[in-house]
């Protein structure tokens, strides 16, 4: 079995780690030089739930987590027939990846100085390259993290982490947006962008937050896929931009035009 | 590996009217785009066919999410026939796939027989030379003009078929819905008024719930249902359209293997489409390719007009009119 065909066709890849980080969350690391050499902070790949298999029928998106040297990790939150199957995926088993797919952050644009990451739930699995490229080029930034509860943090490849918890259980008592309120209405924060991923809660109240302090806002988006290559016209957003919208005039399509798209540009 | 598209000891290509397709193998309406995005994935030069996503005159933003929805071993649609519209269609979208040896076929579906006219006689005044002809949507259940009202009324798909037959000699496909008591009348009016060959089937009315909220799954509330489900319907549809008529058939539904197609070729399609299979794999064409001729070869068989109508039923069963 090879382990890299051709770059754009879907790869066999060993797996060559599992770990269990948070309750039902768990690590997949495997290798695929291509992947692992050419992401960008913000794509995904596709993942076939049983290699060969048709049932499930669907791959799912991932956010690619991490990379290192060949390898790279996903982060798979056990919801499911699929998701549960590729959880359970053990170590020297493949997986049958695609990608990387979807455009990155918009995360060297000049439009900031200091960026601000906001990040609730699996939304997380988005947020480490971004870290990683912030602290490498020495971009100032800050990590606001909410959860339910201490133990769901995925925190390993965050940095300058503020958390929240509902439950008081760690960091501040409440959502990570009023804490990163508080800190906005505390004193003037010039040219910060807000970078965020998490429940659509969490990224409506991010979007009306940015807003009320006028400053950038991009928010990736997570929404059901048949494809994630933009041929079945199944992910889209409705967009109040009319250029660029390839679905007619209405919708941009979260997987080859997003997943992360500017406020301005869409209504969630 | 590139199929041999013919040569050696199987011979893939198949007649239907007077066009040769190098090979059996199409991609269905609306699980291929208009090419271009599944061009990154797949060299789709290996294809025998193209069927473009459905144009309509204008373009079509599609419906609200959400969309999408897995169902065991299917998946439920409700895109609504989101399309770029005939204009933009001939402009950019043809002459992109005019550089492909493959042969296109050009999905229409509108909301009145006057659009489905002037739709065809606009793409056939800029036809590229792999346009190979046509096919004609009136089976999509996800909106609510045209679409179903014509593909479950046999005298509409009579007349609309009619209609259209004068205003070109290449392909006139018609794409039959599964969602009526019996594809065979329908088989019959394509045929009597003069069409190509039929193509089926189109998605089943599918409904998905959830439990929680009480809220339907997809925004429309029904989709279409689609993927290796519904291929035992497929089938069936197939074989009674081939029972009942004499019109040429493309098999759809369903199909992910060589294995899979090869039931379609045996009751009776001359070739078939693959349509779900192409978003879990873009490059799912070239392998069912590959592995068809492998099978053809372990079976003895030369080409797919050896396959096509083979089925053996029992005498005994025969007799009781099976
Ligand atoms: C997402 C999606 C979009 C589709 N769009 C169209 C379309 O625009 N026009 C059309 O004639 N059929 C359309 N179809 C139907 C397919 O072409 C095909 O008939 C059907 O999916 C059954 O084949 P399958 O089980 O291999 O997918 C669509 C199917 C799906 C799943
Ligand atoms: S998931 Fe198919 S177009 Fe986006």
């Amino acid at each position: 079995m090879t382990t890299h065909r051709l770059a754009s066709r879907s790869t066999l890849a060993p797996v060559t780690e599992r770990r269990q980080i948070a309750p039902g969350l768990v690590v997949l690391r495997f290798l695929h030089p291509h992947i692992a050499s050419t992401v960008e902070p913000g794509q995904f790949v596709n993942v076939l739930p049983k290699v060969g298999f048709t049932a499930p029928l669907l791959r799912r998106p991932f956010s690619v987590y991490w990379i290192e040297g060949e390898e790279c990790e996903i982060i798979i939150q056990d919801h499911g027939l699929g998701t549960s199957i590729l959880a359970n995926t053990q170590v020297g088993e493949h997986l049958d990846v695609l990608g990387p797919l979807g455009s990155p952050w918009r995360y060297k644009s000049d439009d900031f100085d200091t960026a601000v990451l906001v990040v609730g739930g699996v939304g997380v699995a988005a947020m480490p390259l971004l870290t990683k490229h912030f602290l490498k080029n020495e971009v100032p930034f800050s990590t606001y993290y909410g959860a339910r509860n201490d133990t769901l943090f995925a925190d390993e490849y965050l940095a300058k982490v503020r958390y929240a918890t509902d439950d008081g259980s760690k960091g501040y008592h409440g959502t990570n947006i009023s804490l990163l309120r508080d800190e906005l209405e505390k004193g003037s924060h010039p040219r910060i962008k807000l970078f965020a991923c998490g429940p659509t809660k969490m990224m409506q109240a991010a979007i009306a937050l940015a807003d009320e302090f006028n400053v950038p806002c991009e928010v990736s988006l997570e929404t059901e896929m048949a494809c994630g290559v933009g041929i079945c016209q199944g992910c889209p957003v409705e967009t109040s931009v009319t250029e660029n919208v390839t679905s007619g005039k209405k919708f941009y399509l979260v997987c080859t035009q997003g997943p992360s798209f500017l406020k301005e540009q869409i209504v969630i | 590996m590139q199929p041999s598209n013919g040569t050696g000891e199987v011979n893939l290509k198949v007649n239907l009217g007077n066009v040769e397709f190098k090979n059996p193998i199409l991609v269905a309406s609306g699980t291929f785009g208009y090419g271009s995005e599944a061009a990154k994935f797949t060299d789709i030069s290996n294809l025998g066919g193209i069927v473009t996503k459905s144009v309509s005159w204008k373009p079509r933003p599609g419906n609200y999410p959400r969309r999408i929805v897995e169902t065991p071993s299917g998946m439920l649609n409700s895109i609504g026939l989101a399309n770029v519209g005939v204009h933009v269609f001939v402009d950019e979208k043809l002459p992109y796939l005019a550089e492909f040896d493959t042969k296109i076929i050009a999905n229409i579906a509108a909301s009145s027989q006057e659009e489905y006219c002037n739709v065809l006689e606009h793409i056939e005044s800029h036809a590229t030379p792999n346009l190979a002809g046509y096919e004609i949507n009136v089976s999509c259940p996800n909106v609510k003009d045209g679409g179903l009202s014509f593909g479950t009324n046999v005298d509409m798909v009579h007349e609309l078929t009619s209609a259209l037959r004068p205003l070109t000699k290449r392909l006139l496909i018609v794409k039959l819905t599964p969602n009526v008591t019996s594809v065979a009348p329908f088989a019959q009016a394509c045929e009597a008024a003069g069409a190509d060959a039929i193509s089926l089937i189109n998605t089943v009315v599918g409904m998905s719930v959830d439990v929680f909220t009480h809220k339907p799954r997809l925004a429309t509330v029904t989709g279409g249902l689609s993927g290796p489900a519904i291929r035992p319907i497929a089938v069936a549809q197939c074989y009674n359209a081939r029972k009942n008529s004499k019109i040429p058939i493309i098999g759809i539904g369903g199909i992910t293997s060589a294995m899979d197609a090869m039931e379609f070729f045996i009751v009776g399609a001359s070739l078939v489409q693959l349509g779900t299979i192409n978003f879990v794999d873009p490059d799912a064409g070239t392998k069912v390719i590959n592995d068809l001729q492998e099978l053809m070869k372990q079976k003895g068989v030369h080409s797919v007009d050896q396959l096509t109508n083979t089925l053996v039923i029992e005498e005994r069963m025969k007799a009781l009119g099976w």
